[in-house]
């Protein structure tokens, strides 16, 4: 226990500055007012009070069992083919990395490994895995372990969607790619059984967060051999978190029970988990409120209940890493000329979608990128400007809408994405005078036309990986798959390659700050609201925060009987001062740091 | 009997047995004038049409796409009597126009399933033989397919507009339709007055088209206002998954499926079309039923 | 008997052959394929997975070999969830569906049945009216709009009933409930028009002359005809509630398997889509058996030819 909090001081020694910077800049964004309006609802009730109310019942269940929404069925809980945020929750549950994150900021704790040093050049990370540690089956968890399931991700045969998350390593790209066939070029080495030595192509300073994204954790060589893709069904599963797999069935729920191997089994409180893949919005409510699900997170309610749900005191709302907006496609007449895509910008009255329509769930966003990334400045963003709007349309050549082509909104099936898309299609009728229609598509044809840019504006969505405003700005590079509009600027394209040679982090924001300014004045995006999670948590759940990009770490959450005697917790993550350098570099001197 | 599919025996009215006289006809109005739900039923569906129809002209008739973010929803009242919807738009107006889309879905995909199932069943009825057994053999074959897959293939393949919409329903309800007309032609074929048309030396399609589909009229009418209901219902369950007609325009099912999920907090956005919905689906089904005792020969018999 | 029966059983299998290469050519052309995704698959890692499940041969190429899987009725790996077998997708999903199923169908019997024979008795009576008005009010309200309301009823404000899953006794009375409604408005009025047909034959009118009371009448000689037409939409009815009854699975999150055929289509899940059509087509056709079968027991004038 203290040997715990002594090494989780070990591991802020050594990514001190970037750890208690994002803290800050987390803590700073979640402090700030939602948009400039105040929502018109009662603030969240910080404080507990007898008249705190709750969305439905609050009678703990009589097990020691947390019970939530998983939402969709998990396309696979493989964690190193996992994709979608189902998929990563499910594998977090089952496996540990590396390192961990703390259920408040995200900010990598020891996990596997109970301490790491990184050169003096941050290129080099030696991880030192904990004694002791072992898989469900009594076998130790070795570095060689770490090293065949990161090679495994990469192996091009395995088609591992999320290898690019490794590709920081030195070779590990080349080698995904199939350029470098030998695969002891990749640098990962595993001198002894507790020591893994990776090495780095270039400087990244997310490399610590990768370490415990679901893509890096270790998976049983032994089970993948004998039993191929079955190897995670439940009866064949072997994993090292605090969670063991004993149930699936798929479209209704997981069950686990707890580890009794896990090497912090002791401080485990919660006797099992059981997460349900409850898809309908409003099913997935219903079920929170008969307090059947303890915990129903961000994105599993219908958007038209948050601004009703506010009043609840078990309702959570904050910041999170994600942009909704529209794209153009630039390849189609007359939207590769920049005026238009101005004037289609300037039209959208973001404000009117997200706190009229949306009721202030949701905050209105200009920019790309979304807010909370430490040391990052956002340029000025777009705004709505109906006179700006008719003037660039009219130097586009299309004075008071005149001639300008039928604009066709391609939607994917949701009810939330057709209202907004009703609004903007009326927004632009009303201001540009242009005809607008919707075409709402089923999954796959959306995502066929997206891809083959055979649209003229379509609805996107952005959550970012990782705490950095690359993982937003990255995508709009040349060729990128993730593009979808057919914008191509050389200048933009140089100022990201220049950002990821950039050794001094101030440079490097600095460097993205104007690539996202020339992507907004270019327009082949039109960024309309900033994601928030907005979630349910019964009173008696301890342990839950919301944190920025959505991730919940569920290791030590319990279930407090006694919840209404006790004060009630904060949600957010704390906006604790942080400490000072001497302080860290003491407690980390402490014994028990091994 | 082709293989597989007992035909469904709720619709299937038995042959009839001689040319229709006047009076069958005759006696069928008058029976159907008797069945006072079935003239409740004509005359709100009557009424229920003209609305639609005259949607555009009517008085005082807010339009239905126009917003007010603002607003948003708000319960029935003087100035909306149906309240609003999330983006401020009149329900009232949104029910009227709803009922367009719908009635008009329900009619045209019937229609296309009407011109389809009786043709088809027409000609593998009277020609018979081997030509019967592979249109036949079609007819399990896509009867056989789950009908939410066919619907969604189709609606995938051709742009998402309101005439595929109407083509995609009438496709795959054209079935039945087409296994009923075939019975019936099946035993016309055998009467006398069809082989008096062939003597008299009348060719195939003058055959069944002048003298044997319209002996098939009584079994293809009942079905028919059966089947509007079932297309309009059908519609509605296609914009549950989503797949209903492109916004801004909303049919009934739009209009109800949408307001279903948000029962909780704005009542009134199911409630009102789901009554215009339910009632226009149960007058369809009343006047049916009514046609059917109306024209069902057999009834007549006890009736002389 | 046994020979029509197994003649019956031989011509499915050219209509299957049909339905499998209609569905297969249909699934294929659809736009986009089964690996793409809002985040993009990086080109080589697709290039990867389309060689993996050989998507990348020609399509004729593909179609022999599904055709040669499914002869052995192997459907192979679903795209979406690699892990799981199609056929295992369907065998975990089958007993769900059928239980959802069986249990609406028998409640729709146990009212419909009963409503349908009170009516025909007393036909053009106002309780004949009103036996009807009910039951096609049941057929008239869309159960997406039905299931709600019960719940917001039954559940979230007066706690009787768990508002979904497929779990407890209870879980299963509002899916079930919601399902069935439907379909006793089509049971009342199929058992109405068979036994007012039955009620009207000379052996009907022969019976009573005999001074059977009406009783021994309705329920002795005309009910076994009248349920005929009930019977045979009960065969069919059947593989369309377990394959159909997609909005019920997914208010009551039943997992069923009407939601994976849905769901499979529009993520064009091939194996899945193709297992779930073809599983339908022969549950389908095999009901019909069962009916065919099942009416030379109540109908003495049919034989089976």
């Amino acid at each position: 226990m203290e040997g715990g909090e002594a090494l989780s001081a070990t591991a802020l020694l050594y990514c001190e500055s970037m750890i208690r910077a994002r803290s800050l800049a987390l803590a700073a964004a979640l402090a700030l007012p939602l948009g400039a309006c105040a929502p018109a609802s009662p603030p969240i009730a910080r404080t507990a009070s007898s008249a705190a109310r709750y969305f439905g019942d609050v009678t703990p269940p009589t097990d020691n069992v947390l019970r939530f929404n998983l939402g969709a069925e998990p396309e696979t809980y493989d964690p190193g083919l996992a994709v979608g945020q189902p998929d990563g929750r499910v594998a977090r549950i089952l496996f540990e990395g590396l390192t961990r994150e703390d259920p408040k900021t995200l900010a990598p704790l020891p996990g596997q490994a109970y301490r790491w040093d990184i050169s003096a050049d941050r290129l080099t990370y030696t991880f030192h895995l904990r004694p002791g540690i072992a898989w469900s089956d009594g076998t130790p968890v070795t570095a060689r372990d770490f090293r065949w399931s990161w090679l495994r991700v990469l192996r091009p045969e395995n088609a591992a969607r999320y290898a690019s998350m490794l590709y920081p390593v030195e070779n590990a790209e080349g080698y995904s790619k199939g350029t470098i066939a030998d695969e002891n070029r990749v640098a990962i080495a595993a001198p002894d059984d507790s020591t893994l030595i990776v090495k780095l192509a270039q400087p990244t300073p997310y490399f610590l967060y990768l370490t415990q994204f679901y893509t890096c954790l270790p998976v049983p060589r032994p089970a993948i051999e004998r039993y191929g893709n079955r190897w995670t069904r439940p009866e064949n599963i072997v994993c090292n978190g605090a969670f063991l797999l004993k149930y699936w069935r798929q479209n209704d729920r997981f069950e686990f029970v707890k580890n009794p191997r896990y090497w912090d089994a002791a401080n485990v409180r919660l006797d099992g988990l059981t997460a349900y893949t409850v898809e309908d919005l409003n099913t997935s409510v219903n079920l929170y409120k008969s307090g059947v699900f303890d915990w129903c997170p961000s994105g599993y309610m219908p958007s038209a209940f948050i601004p009703y749900l506010r009043e609840y005191a078990d309702f959570r709302h904050g910041n999170y890493q994600g942009v909704y907006f529209y794209t153009i496609n630039v390849t189609r007449k007359p939207y590769d000329n920049v005026w238009v895509r101005r004037a289609l910008n300037a039209a959208v009255d973001r404000d009117a979608i997200a706190n009229d329509l949306l009721k202030h769930s949701r905050e209105p966003w200009g920019n790309a990128a979304p807010t909370g990334y430490p040391g990052y400045e956002h340029p000025a963003g777009l705004r709505y400007d109906p006179d700006l709007a008719r003037a660039d349309l009219a130097r586009a050549g299309f004075p008071g809408g005149r001639g300008f082509p039928k604009l066709a909104i391609l939607i994917n099936t949701s009810e939330d994405h057709r209202r907004i898309a009703e609004a903007i299609q009326e927004m632009w009728k009303r201001v540009l005078s242009i005809e607008v229609e919707i075409s709402n598509q089923e999954w796959g044809s959306y995502l066929q036309a997206t891809t083959a840019l055979q649209y003229d504006v379509a609805r996107r969505s952005w959550i970012g990986d990782y705490l950095d405003p690359n993982t937003f700005l990255g995508m709009y590079m040349t060729g990128d798959g993730n593009n979808r509009t057919g914008w191509s600027h050389p200048r933009y394209d140089g100022m990201l390659r220049a950002a990821a040679r950039e050794v001094n982090p101030a440079k490097r924001m600095a460097i993205l700050r104007d690539a996202e300014a020339l992507l907004l004045s270019e327009g082949p995006e039109i960024p309309i609201y900033h994601y928030s999670t907005n979630e349910l948590v019964k009173p008696y759940v301890r342990g839950i925060y919301q944190t920025a990009l959505d991730i919940h770490p569920l290791t030590y959450v319990w279930i407090d009987r006694d919840w209404r005697r006790h004060a009630p917790e904060s949600p957010f993550a704390d906006a604790a001062p942080a400490r000072p350098a001497s302080a860290i570099a003491r407690a980390a001197s402490a014994p028990g740091a091994r | 009997m082709s293989i597989g599919i007992a035909p469904p025996a709720y619709i299937g009215a038995p042959a009839i047995e001689s040319p229709p006289a006047k009076s069958l006809w005759s006696d069928a109005w008058r029976r159907l004038r008797r069945n006072r739900a079935a003239v409740a039923s004509a005359a709100f569906l009557a009424w229920i049409s003209f609305t639609a129809v005259a949607a555009p002209v009517l008085p005082g008739l807010q339009d239905p796409t126009s917003q007010d973010l603002k607003l948003g929803a708000v319960a029935p009242s003087i100035a909306h009597w149906f309240g609003t919807d999330e983006l401020g738009r009149d329900t009232f107006a949104r029910v009227i126009y709803g009922g367009r889309i719908s009635l008009l879905v329900g009619l045209v995909g019937t229609f296309v399933s009407l011109l389809i199932g009786v043709s088809w069943g027409a000609v593998a009825g009277y020609r018979g033989g081997r030509l019967d057994d592979f249109m036949m053999r079609i007819v399990d074959i896509l009867y056989s397919l789950p009908y939410i897959f066919l619907v969604i293939l189709l609606l995938v393949f051709f742009s998402r507009s309101l005439i595929m919409l109407f083509v995609a329903l009438g496709l795959v309800q054209w079935l039945t339709m087409a296994r009923i007309v075939r019975g019936q032609v099946l035993s016309l074929k055998q009467q006398t007055f069809v082989e008096a048309a062939r003597a008299l030396g009348a060719g195939d399609r003058s055959i069944i088209f002048r003298h044997i589909v319209p002996n098939t009229l009584g079994p293809v009418i009942v079905y028919t206002t059966l089947t509007v209901p079932a297309v309009i219902l059908q519609e509605a369950f296609l914009s549950f998954l989503g797949l209903g007609v492109q916004p801004p325009a909303a049919s009934w099912g739009t209009l109800v499926s949408d307001g279903a999920r948000l029962l909780a907090l704005f009542p009134w956005l199911v409630v009102f079309p789901g009554v215009a919905l339910s009632l226009t689906l149960l007058c369809f089904n009343f006047l049916g039923d009514g046609l059917r005792d109306a024209l069902d020969p057999q009834d007549r018999a006890d009736v002389a | 008997m046994l020979s029509f029966v197994v003649r019956r059983a031989l011509l499915m299998i050219p209509t299957l052959w049909a339905i499998a290469t209609v569905a297969f050519f249909l699934m294929h052309a659809a736009p986009g394929g089964p690996f793409q995704a809002e985040k993009a698959i990086p080109v080589a890692v697709k290039a990867q997975l389309m060689h993996k499940y050989g998507l990348d041969q020609p399509l004729r190429v593909q179609y022999v070999r599904f055709l040669s899987n499914t002869a052995r009725l192997d459907f192979g790996p679903s795209y979406k969830f690699p892990s799981r077998q199609v056929r295992e997708i369907i065998a975990e999903a089958l007993p769900v569906s059928a239980e959802l199923a069986g249990w609406a169908l028998l409640l729709a019997i146990l009212i419909g049945v009963p409503v349908g024979i009170f009516a025909a008795v007393r036909q053009n009576s106002l309780a004949d009216f009103a036996s009807m008005a009910g039951a096609l009010a049941g057929v008239s309200i869309p159960n997406f709009v039905l299931g709600p309301v019960l719940v917001l009823g039954l559940s979230l404000s007066l706690y009787v009933l768990p508002p979904a899953l497929w779990q407890s006794p209870a879980s299963r009375v509002l899916p079930v409930v919601t399902l069935a409604t439907a379909y006793v408005a089509y049971i009342a009025r199929l058992t109405r028009a068979g036994m007012l047909e039955v009620l009207r034959q000379d052996f009907i009118r022969t019976a009573r002359a005999k001074g059977l009371t009406e009783r021994a009448v309705v329920y002795k000689h005309a009910l076994k005809l009248g349920i005929l037409p009930v019977v045979s939409f009960i065969g069919p009815a059947t593989a369309r509630i377990m394959m159909g009854s997609i909005v019920v699975e997914s208010i009551f999150a039943v997992p069923g398997l009407g939601r994976y055929l849905v769901n499979a289509a529009f993520n064009r899940d091939y194996t899945l889509v193709m297992g779930e059509v073809l599983f339908y087509a022969a549950l389908l056709m095999s009901l019909n058996l069962i009916v065919d079968v099942a009416y030379t027991f109540l109908d003495p004038r049919v034989e089976l030819a």
